[in-house]
């Protein structure tokens, strides 16, 4: 009876314990897919192929990217499809009024090649060095602050097609960076619930506002998605004597002539990326064959038509990377590796016979179709002599 | 012609963020598209699903608060159409545009550059179509809040007659409704009759002195009348 007692207790336990725990599928709650696969023309589905449905209209104008590419274009998800368009983020440098914004462009900068307020289109998914000069009321200050471009995402596509991100850099600032500062400015547009305004703005997390120990990147990327991040210091990167600015006899560099005030104005360079270190994917192993008759053998050779001999990571079906070769420096011996997709998946099973039950209210009502017609026919009946005669004889 | 009975609204985002309102606006039902998408994403979804009315012209009218010239763009700023506001033309279904608005009155020197993304028609009789376009209001608010590098994101629907509003329009102006920041805008518009398209409109505008990607729009425009 203990038994009974025990075994009964366990099941209750097992039978709440399921039913408070997570489940495979929550009830009555939905989940979409992730915005890449929501933007593949299929809809969801990359194609061509099964499930994919056709195209029997040119892509539409500006969207034709995202038609062929993930949003933004191949300069925006990191492995982009290559020959898609550049996107871009314009900056609006709002102040203060009358400060010269230049950038670094390879190993020296352009100078003045904006006024505040100005504003220019910078290549996402990139990191720039500006100088800004010039600033009205700090004479002789120069700042050579970082400003990294966030590739677009779902989330800020729409803004940044229609908007530009402000940044002005203010006294307090100024006065941080004076006395050796480090400041920090990130711009992101606030997800809904943390959006004070009904009408969708960006808002600016500055380091020296918050409180000790919060990062505002950190912070920003709770609040909403980020789209720049500007860092500034007092670092001269141009200093006397650095073999950055001057050559070697001294003299300037023929790259610190580019100067907008002479009318010359060159696109900033990036100084860094955002692309994931190691570059591309490896494609998925090859293997030698036979070519045809009277063709020699397509034979693989390691660094010839094939990875170089102990090519660090391996390639898989999936197109995702591959383990590394551990310990490295040694030949590659991983034999097998195994990616399992434990998502949980309930879209339905395709459908095979659809049924469709339609029903007017209120009904239709009409008076019905005859089927019994009664037809008399009366004729005038004349006696002899009453005949009728027509009006043009008489 | 019934088509004056239907009234097209319109929804904007505004100051009115309730909880209560914002239960209001949903249909218990799933959603996975709001008007927070990549421009044209939705008009795509659209125009896939329902092929037959893909490329349909459409057409639209933009109107602004006073006079203005409205510019429509196919492909870049050469081959540019200026029409005088209010501008009327042929906007394909499930495409999006981008158009310029210039020489505002009240705002001299001020261009913007909105976009419209068109998701369905409407259904008058063929040879009135000319007569009821689309049309796409622009207000006085809602060019400042733009001008002011602010996003202004309006739907507009074709009314359901069962769920009319009984208000009247006052001088031939659209019924603007303002709904909170959490509300899908296509769900509430969905709720009230048929989503039509979707007009977005911010601070943007392109700089000649700077790399550019593809702002303007390359979708086929149609003059009114051809």
């Amino acid at each position: 009876m203990r038994f009974y007692f025990l075994a009964l207790g366990t099941l209750v336990i097992v039978c709440v314990g399921c039913a408070d725990g997570q489940q495979l599928v929550h009830k009555d709650e939905y989940h979409a897919p992730p915005a890449e696969m929501l933007a593949h023309p299929g809809p969801m589905v990359g194609g061509p192929g099964p499930g994919v449905m056709a195209m029997n209209f040119p892509p539409p104008g500006i969207q034709q990217a995202q038609y062929q590419c993930p949003p933004g274009g191949g300069g925006g998800f990191p492995g982009g499809d290559a020959g898609c368009g550049q996107q871009t983020t314009q900056l609006r440098f709002l102040g203060p009024e009358g400060m010269q914004i230049g950038w670094q462009i390879g190993q020296g900068f352009a100078e003045h090649q904006i006024t505040a307020p100005g504003r220019y289109n910078f290549a996402q998914g990139a990191t720039y060095r500006l100088k800004l000069s010039g600033i009205p009321g700090r004479e002789g200050l120069t700042v050579y602050p970082t400003l990294h471009i966030y590739p677009i995402q779902s989330q800020t596509s729409a803004y940044l097609s229609h908007n530009a991100l402000p940044l002005r850099v203010n006294d307090e600032d100024l006065d941080q960076i004076e006395t050796n500062n480090f400041v920090t400015k990130v711009i992101y547009l606030p997800d809904a619930k943390y959006q004070e305004l009904a009408i969708a703005g960006v808002e600016e997390l500055v380091s020296t506002r918050l409180g000790p120990g919060l990062d505002p990147v950190a912070e920003a990327d709770r609040r909403g998605t980020i789209m720049a991040v500007i860092r500034m210091g007092n670092m001269d990167y141009e200093m006397p004597g650095q073999s950055n600015a001057l050559g070697k006899n001294g003299e300037k560099k023929a790259i610190d002539l580019v100067d907008g005030e002479t009318g010359n104005f060159v696109p900033p360079q990036p100084i860094g990326d955002f692309h994931p270190t190691g570059g591309n994917i490896p494609g998925d192993m090859l293997m030698g064959g036979s070519r045809g008759p009277g063709q020699p053998p397509y034979n693989m050779i390691a660094g010839v038509n094939a990875p170089m001999y102990g090519y660090p990571s391996v390639g898989t079906p999936i197109g995702l990377q591959g383990p590394p070769h551990i310990p490295l420096g040694r030949p590659a011996g991983l034999k097998s590796h195994t990616v399992r997709n434990l998502t949980d998946v309930d879209i339905g099973e395709p459908v095979d016979h659809l049924l469709y039950d339609v029903r007017h209210e209120p009904g239709i009502r009409m008076p019905h179709p005859a089927k019994h017609v009664e037809y008399t026919e009366t004729h005038p009946v004349y006696r002899p002599g009453e005949t009728s005669v027509p009006a043009w004889a008489n | 012609m019934r088509m004056t009975a239907r009234t097209i609204w319109t929804l904007l985002i505004a100051l009115a963020g309730l909880n209560s309102v914002q239960a209001q606006e949903r249909t218990g039902r799933y959603y996975p598209l709001d008007h927070r998408k990549p421009l044209g994403e939705v008009a795509r979804w659209n125009a896939s699903i329902r092929p037959a009315v893909a490329n349909y012209v459409q057409p639209v009218q933009v109107q602004l608060p006073s006079e203005g010239d409205v510019t429509f763009y196919q492909g870049s700023v050469n081959g540019a159409i200026v029409l005088p506001a209010p501008a009327q033309v042929g906007m394909q279904v499930g495409h999006a545009y981008r158009i310029k608005i210039s020489n505002l009155p009240n705002h001299p020197g001020v261009e913007l550059y909105p976009t419209i993304e068109l998701l369905g028609r409407l259904h008058p009789p063929v040879e009135l179509k000319e007569k009821y376009p689309v049309p796409v209001e622009i207000t006085a608010e809602e060019l400042e809040t733009a001008i002011n590098d602010q996003m202004v994101t309006k739907v507009i629907y074709l009314e359901q007659p069962q769920l009319a509003n009984p208000t009247r329009q006052v001088n031939g102006r659209m019924h603007v409704e303002s709904l909170g920041t959490q509300v899908n805008l296509l769900e509430a518009a969905d709720m009230r009759g048929r989503p039509i398209a979707i007009l977005r409109m911010g601070g943007r505008v392109p700089d000649a002195g700077s790399p550019e990607d593809q702002f303007y729009s390359t979708s086929p425009i149609i003059l009114s009348g051809k």
